[in-house]
C-alpha cells in the first residue's frame, strides 16, 4: 500500500508539473501574439523567492525596455528539469536570446547543447553553466572575490585571531565560490581557523538552526561569514536568541533588511554588496551588443563591496 | 506491536547518544540538549497535527506553506496592534490554519478529494499568498522589525526552559490525553483503521475528519507564530519542504502512513531522533554532502525495522 502511495507521489507530481507547463506556455504565446515584431529573449531565473532574483528581474526589465526586447521571464523554481523544458520551450518559440541562472551548472548543459543546435545564443546570469553547451557570456559578481573580501574585513577586525566558522549552501556553485575566497583568503592568516562549516540551506529558518549548533559546538566562536543574507540574518536570530554579545557575523547581498540590522548596531556588521540590478541590465547590454554583431568578454564581472556601519 | 517499535526507536536515540557523545564532547551537555529541544519544537508542534492526520489515513503536505502564511500574517498584525501584538499576532496566525484546516477538511471529507491532492494544491496556493502578501505590505521577501514584546514566544526562557520547547511539550502532552483519554481519539484509530466499519458502527466520519484538519490546522498557525517571533520575522520562504521533516519524525517514530496505527509518543521519539542526528553531525563537523545521505539511511532503517518487526 506504501508503494501505492508513492506511485501516487510520482504521478501528482509530474501531473503538477505538467500543468505548470501547460499553463507557463499559454501564457506565452499569448503575449507572443500581443507584441509579434520585437525581438523576444526568454529568461529562466533560479527562483522568484529571492530578494535578490527579484531585483535582478527589475535590472533585466528595465533595461530589455530601453533596447526594445521583449521579455520572457520565468522561475525555474531550483529545479533544473522544469528549466530544462522551458529553455526547449524558448526554443520552439525561437526568442533571439536565452538567459539562464542555472539550477544545476553541470545539469543544465544538455538543455544549452539544444539551444546550441538550434543557434539561439545563451547567456548566464549570477549562476555558471559547465560541461559542453556553449554560453556567449556570463554575467555574474565575482563571487570568489566576494568570499575574499569577507575575510578580509573578520581579519582586521580580529587582529588577535580566533576561531570563525561559515554558514554555506553547498548546492549552489555561486556560494560554494563565496566560501571558497573565504577559506583561501583565511588561510593567509595563521592565527584564524575555520573551525565549522555548515549548511543553512540559504534559508533563515534552516541556517538559524545550524547556527544553533555551530554556537554550541564551538563556545569561543568570534565570527561567522554567512554566504546571504538570509543565512545571516538566521545566524543573527540564533546569536540574539543565546545571549551573545561579541560575535561577528559578515552577511552578503545587503539586502535592505540586512543593511538596517548593520545600521542599527547588531551583531551583523557587515555585508558583501553584489549589485543584482546591476547583473541584469548587464546581461542585456552583453546579449543587445552581441545580437549587433559586437565582440563580448566570455566573462562580464560586476564587482562587489563591503557594507559595513 | 508498536510497544516493541517503540523500543525500537528508544534503543537508536540512545546509539545515537553514545556515537555522538564519542564523536563530540560538546554534544552531552545540559546546554546542548537544550539546544536540541529547541531545534525540534516547531517540527514537534507540527508533528503532533501531522500523526492526528496521518491515523485518520490522511496526509497534509500544505503545512510548511500555511505555515508561512501565518508566519507573516502573524507579523503584520505584531507590528500594527502596539500592546495587544503579540496576543492578536498568535490568534491571527492560528486563524490562519484553522481556516486552512477546515478548507481542507470540508474537501477531504464532504466531497471525498484525496488528501494528498487537496493539500498539494494549497501548498502552492499558500505559498504565492504567502510571497503575495510580503510583497503588498512590505514591498520584499520578509516582513521584518517586529516589536521587541513579540518575542516572548520564540525568544524567552520560562523555568529555565526556552517558551518553544514549553509549548512543544504542553502540545504533546494535550494531543496524548486527546488520543488515548477522550472518545474522539479513540474515533480517530478507528476511522484510520477502517472508514467503512466505522461509518456502519455510528461514528461520524466526516465530522471526525474535518476536525482532526482543523486540530493539524491551529497547530500550524500556532508554529508559524513561533517561527516568526523566533526570527524575529515574517519569512515568505519560511517552513520550505518542513512537510518532509515532519513526516520522516512521524513515519521515523512507528505510526503507520496507512492510517491506524501509531502515536503521539512514538512521534516524539521520531522528531528526538531525527533532532539529536541532526545536532550530532553538525557538532561532530560531518561534511554537508553526507549529513544528507546518513538522513536518507537512517530513515530507510528505521522504516525497515518497522516493516520487518512487523513480519
Amino acid at each position: 500500500m506504501k508503494l501505492k502511495l508513492f506511485i501516487l507521489l510520482a504521478l501528482t507530481s509530474l501531473f503538477v508539473a505538467g500543468c505548470n507547463q501547460q499553463t507557463a506556455s499559454n501564457a506565452n504565446t499569448s503575449t507572443k501574439t500581443a507584441t509579434g515584431d520585437k525581438k523576444k529573449i526568454g529568461v529562466t531565473l533560479l527562483t522568484r523567492e529571492h530578494q535578490f532574483y527579484k531585483d535582478l528581474e527589475a535590472g533585466l526589465k528595465a533595461e530589455a525596455e530601453k533596447n526594445g526586447f521583449e521579455l520572457i521571464v520565468q522561475s525555474g523554481d531550483m529545479d533544473l528539469a522544469k528549466q530544462q523544458s522551458q529553455i526547449e520551450n524558448f526554443i520552439v518559440q525561437k526568442v533571439a536570446a536565452i538567459v539562464v541562472c542555472p539550477a544545476d551548472s553541470k545539469g543544465i548543459s544538455p538543455a544549452i547543447e539544444k539551444a546550441n543546435a538550434a543557434n539561439i545564443p545563451v547567456f548566464t546570469a549570477d549562476i555558471s553553466a559547465s560541461g559542453s553547451g556553449k554560453v556567449v557570456s556570463h554575467i555574474a559578481s565575482d563571487n570568489v572575490l566576494g568570499g575574499k573580501m569577507a575575510a578580509e574585513f573578520i581579519a582586521g577586525q580580529l587582529k588577535e585571531g580566533g576561531d570563525v566558522g561559515i554558514i554555506g549552501q553547498p548546492e549552489v556553485q555561486s556560494t560554494i565560490d563565496r566560501e571558497k575566497g573565504f577559506k583561501e583568503e583565511m588561510a593567509k592568516h595563521p592565527n584564524i581557523k575555520v573551525v565549522a562549516t555548515l549548511n543553512g540551506g540559504g534559508v533563515r529558518d534552516r541556517a538559524t538552526k545550524a547556527a544553533d549548533d555551530m554556537l554550541q559546538g564551538n563556545p569561543n566562536l568570534k565570527a561567522i561569514f554567512a554566504i546571504n543574507d538570509d543565512s545571516a540574518l538566521g545566524a543573527l536570530a540564533s546569536a540574539e536568541t543565546r545571549g551573545k554579545k561579541d560575535l561577528i557575523i559578515v552577511g552578503y547581498d545587503a539586502t535592505p533588511e540586512a543593511v538596517a540590522k548593520i545600521q542599527a548596531g547588531t551583531m551583523l556588521k557587515a555585508d558583501v554588496a553584489q549589485d543584482p540590478k546591476l547583473i541584469g541590465s548587464k546581461t542585456i547590454e552583453t546579449i543587445s551588443k552581441h545580437l549587433k554583431g559586437e565582440k563580448v568578454e566570455a566573462v562580464v564581472a560586476i564587482p562587489v563591496k563591503i557594507v559595513d556601519k | 506491536m508498536t510497544q516493541f517499535s517503540k523500543y525500537i526507536i528508544l534503543l537508536a536515540i540512545v546509539i545515537q547518544v553514545i556515537v555522538f557523545s564519542i564523536l563530540s564532547p560538546e554534544f552531552l551537555t545540559v546546554d546542548n540538549l537544550v539546544n536540541v529541544a529547541l531545534s525540534i519544537a516547531i517540527t514537534g508542534v507540527l508533528a503532533v497535527g501531522m500523526t492526528f492526520v496521518i491515523l485518520t489515513g490522511g496526509i497534509d503536505l500544505s503545512i510548511g506553506s500555511v505555515l508561512a502564511v501565518a508566519g507573516i500574517v502573524a507579523a503584520i498584525c505584531a507590528k500594527s496592534f502596539g500592546d495587544f501584538g503579540i496576543l492578536v499576532g498568535l490568534v491571527a496566525a492560528i486563524s490562519v490554519g484553522v481556516v486552512s484546516g477546515l478548507f481542507t477538511g470540508i474537501t477531504v471529507s464532504r466531497f471525498k478529494v484525496p488528501p494528498f491532492v487537496v493539500t498539494l494544491a494549497i501548498l502552492t496556493i499558500a505559498r504565492g499568498l504567502s510571497f503575495i502578501i510580503a510583497d503588498k505590505y512590505a514591498g520584499s521577501t520578509s516582513v521584518s522589525d517586529l516589536p521587541s514584546g513579540f518575542a516572548f514566544l520564540g525568544r524567552e526562557k520560562l523555568l529555565g526552559l526556552p517558551v518553544p520547547v514549553i509549548v512543544m511539550l504542553l502540545v504533546f502532552a494535550i494531543g496524548w490525553f486527546i488520543l488515548t483519554q477522550t472518545r474522539f481519539g479513540r474515533y480517530v484509530y478507528a476511522i484510520g483503521g477502517n472508514s467503512e466499519a466505522s461509518f456502519l458502527a455510528g461514528i461520524n466520519v466526516k465530522s471526525v475528519t474535518t476536525w482532526v484538519y482543523v486540530l493539524n490546522g491551529f497547530l500550524v498557525g500556532l508554529a508559524g507564530a513561533i517561527l516568526a517571533s523566533r526570527l524575529g520575522a515574517g519569512l515568505a520562504n519560511a517552513g520550505m519542504q518542513y512537510e518532509l521533516d515532519v513526516i520522516a519524525a512521524v513515519v521515523v517514530g512507528g505510526t503507520s502512513l496507512m492510517g491506524g496505527k501509531g502515536s503521539v509518543v512514538s512521534t516524539l521519539f521520531g522528531a528526538i531522533f531525527i533532532g539529536v542526528l541532526n545536532n550530532g553531525l553538525n557538532l561532530a563537523g560531518i561534511d554537508p554532502y553526507l549529513q544528507k545521505i546518513a538522513l536518507g539511511v537512517v530513515i530507510l532503517l528505521a522504516v525497515l525495522a518497522d516493516q520487518i518487526n512487523k513480519k
